[in-house]
């Protein structure tokens, strides 16, 4: 590794013993992948656990050198974890972690957005900007919608290029590296006009399983499509793979056409997507055998201002059946602004709550003060990762998802 | 791409894998080979060491303590956190030696300080089974597998 003078200084420990281990780390990461310098890393997205190490590694740092916002936290410490039915005793000492790792964090100049959504609270990314953001969804937005380039780096990853400035200059880094090698054509007699989120989420989990580690490229899309269905298309992408990278063929800022998605290359894997690849999508995430629906949730990645916007208007003047639980999930800025529309008024009072600072799709179930077996969810990524943790999930559109939460049953 | 080479001494078979180095140190230990792509959160229990899910090839049994062999990481950016609380109950494998390294598992082993190679041929999942003896030189990027009674 080829180091700058100030990024000797650092390691020999004169930016203090926090950011000395921060760059060894990088150091090392960058090795493994064979990286001979480490760049300047120009937005970057961290945890604030766990608390020893946090602590460690921010040993004599005054302010960290990045721009860096803090990802969503434990449920039981959002000021929601009573609401959610959680258990007071857990609360309580999440509660008390999390305030302290927070306090510590913003001394350092994070700013605690709490948000797997760094993107709707001004952590901006640019065409060909470089960022360092854990959280598989947000890495893959900034990289395929937003143009920038960062990898599947891990919470300590991030946290040390905060530190330092620095992430290891590799993989999706490099131009050459972002070409895709899997080239998945939506074919004709899909119906893409009428395609709601939970179908891009569906098509997007099939294709997640099918790329892997290797980067995608998406043809036949609509152009000008929202944002919403795009998040909706890319977040399940990486919970049944590990894409990092996606061509939406003109949509994507570096993949005009399918020529410079592939770099003028051949794939190494077509995927011809119709109607019953769509099929088995929907299939593989709708596990539930009965019509049961406990908790019918939005929000996996947090929920944009126009998402919640939509459900407020589903539910105005509505209420949800009493046995079912009504749970949105947002960053804490976006909720600001749901209160100023009168959004949140108009789901509390169908029986909904809007939660902020946490993230749904890892909710403790197990802290429940009563156990739920049934959840209804339009994402993709939340289903997947409840359905292995034991909950059999109704997957569909947000219009199937309020219908549930309003008769109290699934209906196809 | 690794070279292979093989000695007999005394009945043991001992055979030198290289790769390269993605975190040093070194550790001797017994194998657990899986032939799945591996991730410290939803397949792992910090708690217990072992391998959770259904239709996961070493399902139920404990990676703890021993000498984790398989093709790639794979999932959650949290992974590395994940494998932190297992450590803190000595529940983390001594070692682990991959075919490929992959930017969320080498985290793990470089967070946690768990000597790591990778770079092998995809046949080092064959040629390892669980339960052989072996050590990993995580500086050299070197595994050495010995084979007993052959």
């Amino acid at each position: 590794m080829n180091l700058s003078d100030e990024q000797k200084r650092m390691l020999d420990g004169e930016y203090g013993k926090g950011a000395q281990k921060a760059l060894t780390m990088l150091i090392k990461y960058g090795e493994a992948f064979g990286a001979e310098r480490l760049v300047k890393v120009d937005t970057c997205h961290a945890g604030s656990s766990p608390l020893p190490f946090v602590k460690e590694m921010l040993e004599g740092v005054g302010q960290v050198r990045t721009l860096t916002t803090l990802h969503a936290g434990s449920a039981g410490a959002s000021h929601y974890g009573q609401a959610l039915g959680l258990r007071e005793s857990y609360c309580r000492q999440e509660t008390a972690v999390q305030e302290e790792a927070i306090r510590l964090c913003v001394n350092k100049g994070f700013i605690p957005t709490m948000s797997c959504a760094p993107y709707l609270a001004g952590n901006v990314v640019r065409p060909g900007s470089t960022f360092s953001w854990p959280g598989s969804s947000g890495a893959l937005i900034s990289n395929s919608l937003f143009g920038g380039r960062g990898n599947r780096d891990a919470f300590p990853a991030s946290l040390a290029s905060s530190i330092t400035g620095f992430t290891p200059d590799m993989l999706l880094l490099r131009k050459e590296n972002r070409m895709a090698q899997v080239l998945v054509h939506a074919n004709s007699d899909l119906n893409l006009l009428d395609f709601n989120e939970a179908d891009y989420g569906a098509m997007g989990y099939y294709i997640g399983a099918i790329g892997g580690m290797k980067n995608v490229a998406v043809a036949g899309l609509p152009k000008g499509l929202p944002f919403e269905k795009l998040k909706a298309l890319l977040s399940p992408m990486p919970v049944s793979g590990a894409t990092t990278l996606c061509h939406i063929v003109g949509t994507t800022p570096e993949a005009p056409t399918v020529d410079e998605a592939l770099g003028n290359r051949r794939p190494q894997v077509v995927v011809e997507f119709g109607n019953r690849e769509l099929r088995q999508g929907w299939e593989s995430l709708h596990t539930a055998k009965t019509a049961d629906v406990e908790v019918v949730f939005f929000g996996c990645p947090h929920l944009t201002i126009s998402e919640i916007g939509l459900i407020a208007s589903r539910l105005e003047g509505k209420r949800k059946a009493d046995h079912v639980r009504l749970w949105l999930s947002t960053a804490g800025t976006v909720r600001t602004l749901a209160e100023r529309m009168g959004y949140v008024d108009t789901i509390e009072a169908a029986g909904g709550i809007v939660v902020t600072d946490t993230c749904i799709m890892g909710f403790p179930y197990d802290r429940l003060n009563d156990a739920v077996k049934t959840a209804a969810t339009n994402s993709a990524r939340a289903a997947s990762y409840q359905a292995r943790r034991g909950i059999a999930i109704q997957y569909g559109s947000f219009e199937q998802c309020i219908g549930a939460a309003l008769s109290g049953r699934w209906g196809r | 791409m690794h070279r292979c080479s093989a000695e007999r001494a005394l009945g043991t078979v001992t055979m030198i894998v290289r790769g390269h180095k993605v975190n040093g140190g070194r550790a001797e230990g017994q194998a657990i080979v899986s032939k799945m792509p591996f991730s410290f959160l939803g397949d792992f229990d910090p708690g217990t060491g072992t391998v959770l899910p259904e239709g996961h090839d070493l399902k139920g049994q404990s990676i703890s303590g021993k000498i984790f062999v398989f093709p790639v990481g794979k999932g959650s950016t949290v992974g590395p956190n994940i494998a932190y609380a297992a450590k803190q109950r000595g529940n983390t494998p001594k070692a682990m030696v991959c075919v490929e390294a992959e930017p969320v598992m080498v985290m793990v082993a470089i967070m946690n300080d768990i000597p790591m190679v990778a770079g092998l041929d995809e046949e080092v999942l064959d040629i390892i089974q669980s339960g052989d003896d072996m050590t990993v030189d995580g500086d050299a990027g070197t595994v050495e597998v010995f084979k007993r009674g052959h």
